[in-house]
């Protein structure tokens, strides 16, 4: 691979030890695909920020990273922790535990990571632009990252984004490179699915693309509008079921505003029509168990946005969540503040609903709780939490969601 | 019957020696949630070998099927010395590598990663056979059938 004479100095241990393991990590992971060069990143992005994935091994890590001096080079945002900071004991976690992870909380700090905690990064203080290159990893922030802003980074795994971090560069391949970029897959919506594709059939659609393509791109027509948090949905669900870490929505994503741009002049490799019945089975599948009480709703997956967050406050009102569910809201603590000064956070907690800030279920321990029946608007949290929380789940529009808490019981959609 | 001397020879994608214990699966694997880093059992109940344990054995299935996590999980495992100890895969993915390159790097513990093999692996061994691996060369060696 080729070096410049600034990731030379690097490579022979000029600036400390932590940069010099960085470079030669991202080294040998550009040769086994071939990069023939590294690229400067903007920023990155961390996953192994909670202790549930990085554990006793990334504390060790992260503890010898810090006594050798390392620091970001590069902006950089932390993905949700295994707690709420501030809320961790409402949400029954063990204090052992909740301390694992504010040690962690204080390493990535002497590293210099901006704590955001949350894998909505680009609502908060990592905001990239088209055609930037980025080390982020947190497979629904990649897939919004480059499909959703047209910035370019490959999904990275934990501890080689912090590798990427350290010294601001990724071994240029995939989709830092502008034709490895084209879609492949092409899924075409019939007419009567197009013309009436509700909030529901994005994360639907999500999961039945990342299903059937891998870690194919895929490129999607037939949808007239999409709005941020649609767009956040169909691509975490993607994310999920696959590995997608691009798509292209024809006319709304910025790298297809025609189909040929999409497909980048190519034919596809294959074409999929989607109607109304694909859209039904990929829901039925998404719910693994017949319906019945409700324990816990789980909205937020990705972290809601401010606009979610009105959404809810809405569809709840003056009601009250019922007295067997936990009604719980992910987010993070920039749209929480927000949400506060605008007047959501009160209806929302005077119904009986929970914030859970920095976090999120499938991070967070829950055994205490004993949940058995979980219910989410959320593609991602569909294919996660019957392994997660260990719930059966069921799968529903926001409105049903809210409906389920308010009453206790959710069926099959 | 499979001949007695049997070499499979593929990609070496890491470095490092493995003799011991195979288990088999037909299904694509993934680490995060796949695997409790404590015992080294699989916990996927969807899976087909929840309930066993990977620990030590050299661990031969299709693919990676992974959340950007992958390394967080394998390399817990490897530090409570609960990993796996090689992995063959029809075709590995970037997530499998990173954690074989990512435990060398930093706990200094070589997992032995061999690929594209000239004979389909998840045909040619079976759990329980006992196998030599050397994944810079990218060869495996049927020692004993189970």
């Amino acid at each position: 691979m080729h070096l410049t004479d600034d990731e030379r100095r690097i490579q022979a241990g000029e600036l400390g030890e932590p940069q010099r393991l960085a470079l030669r990590i991202l080294v040998k992971l550009g040769e086994a695909y071939g990069a023939e060069r590294l690229v400067e990143i903007r920023s990155a992005h961390l996953v192994a920020s909670s202790y549930q994935i990085a554990g006793e091994a990334g504390i060790e890590i992260y503890t010898r990273l810090v006594e050798q001096g390392a620091r970001v080079a590069v902006r950089t945002t932390s993905d949700p922790g295994s707690i709420d900071f501030s809320r961790w004991r409402d949400f029954k976690t063990p204090a052992d535990y909740a301390a694992r992870q504010l040690k962690i909380a204080e390493l990535l700090d002497r590293m210099g990571v901006i704590p955001t905690w949350t894998c909505t990064p680009y609502t908060t203080f990592n905001v990239p632009k088209f055609g930037d290159h980025l080390g982020w990893s947190e497979s629904s922030a990649v897939v919004f990252a480059n499909s959703v802003i047209g910035a370019r980074t490959n999904r990275l795994a934990a501890y080689v984004d912090l590798c990427a971090a350290l010294v601001g560069r990724v071994p240029y391949f995939g989709l830092h490179v502008p034709e490895c970029r084209r879609g492949e897959v092409l899924f075409e919506l019939t007419p009567d699915l197009s013309a009436h594709f509700a909030d529901e059939c994005f994360p639907a659609l999500g999961y039945l693309v990342g299903q059937t393509v891998g870690d194919r791109i895929p490129v999607i027509t037939g949808i007239r509008e999409a709005t941020f948090d649609r767009l956040k949905a169909l691509g975490a669900a993607a994310a999920a079921s696959g590995s997608v870490a691009l798509y292209h929505l024809v006319g709304i994503t910025p790298e297809a505003r025609t189909l040929e741009e999409a497909l980048g002049g190519q034919t596809p490799v294959e074409r999929i029509p989607v109607g109304r019945r694909e859209i039904a089975n990929v829901m039925a599948q998404m719910s693994t168990g017949q319906g019945g009480p409700v324990d816990v709703v789980g909205l937020g997956c990705p972290h809601a946005s401010i606009d979610q967050m009105r959404r809810y406050a809405t569809l709840v009102g003056s009601k009250r969540v019922h007295s067997g569910v936990q009604l719980w809201i992910c987010t993070n603590t920039v749209v929480e503040e927000m949400a506060r000064r605008m007047g959501y956070v009160e209806t929302l907690e005077q119904a009986g609903a929970r914030l859970m800030v920095g976090t999120c279920h499938n991070d967070c321990p829950l055994g205490a709780w004993g949940f058995r029946r979980l219910v989410t608007d959320s593609g991602k949290f569909a294919y996660y939490t019957p392994t997660t929380v260990g719930t059966e789940c069921i799968f529903a529009s926001t409105e049903a969601c809210i409906e389920a808490a308010i009453t206790g019981r959710a069926d099959r959609p | 019957m499979r001949a007695e001397r049997l070499i499979l020879r593929g990609r070496g994608c890491a470095a490092g020696q493995f003799e011991g214990e195979v288990v088999v699966s037909h299904q694509p694997f993934g680490f995060w949630q796949g695997i409790d880093p404590q015992t080294g059992i699989v916990i996927d109940k969807r899976h087909d070998l929840w309930g066993t344990s990977l620990k030590g054995k050299a661990f031969v299935f299709p693919h990676g099927r992974g959340s950007t996590g992958t390394p967080g999980i394998f390399l817990e495992a490897v530090r409570n010395g609960c990993a796996p100890a090689a992995i063959v895969n029809v075709t590995s993915e970037p997530m499998i590598v990173m954690c074989a390159l990512l435990a060398e790097a930093f706990l200094k513990i070589s997992i032995p990663i061999v690929d594209a093999l000239d004979v389909n692996p998840l045909e040619a061994l079976r759990t329980g056979d006992r196998v030599r691996i050397d994944g810079a060369a990218g060869t495996i060696e049927l020692v004993s059938g189970s």
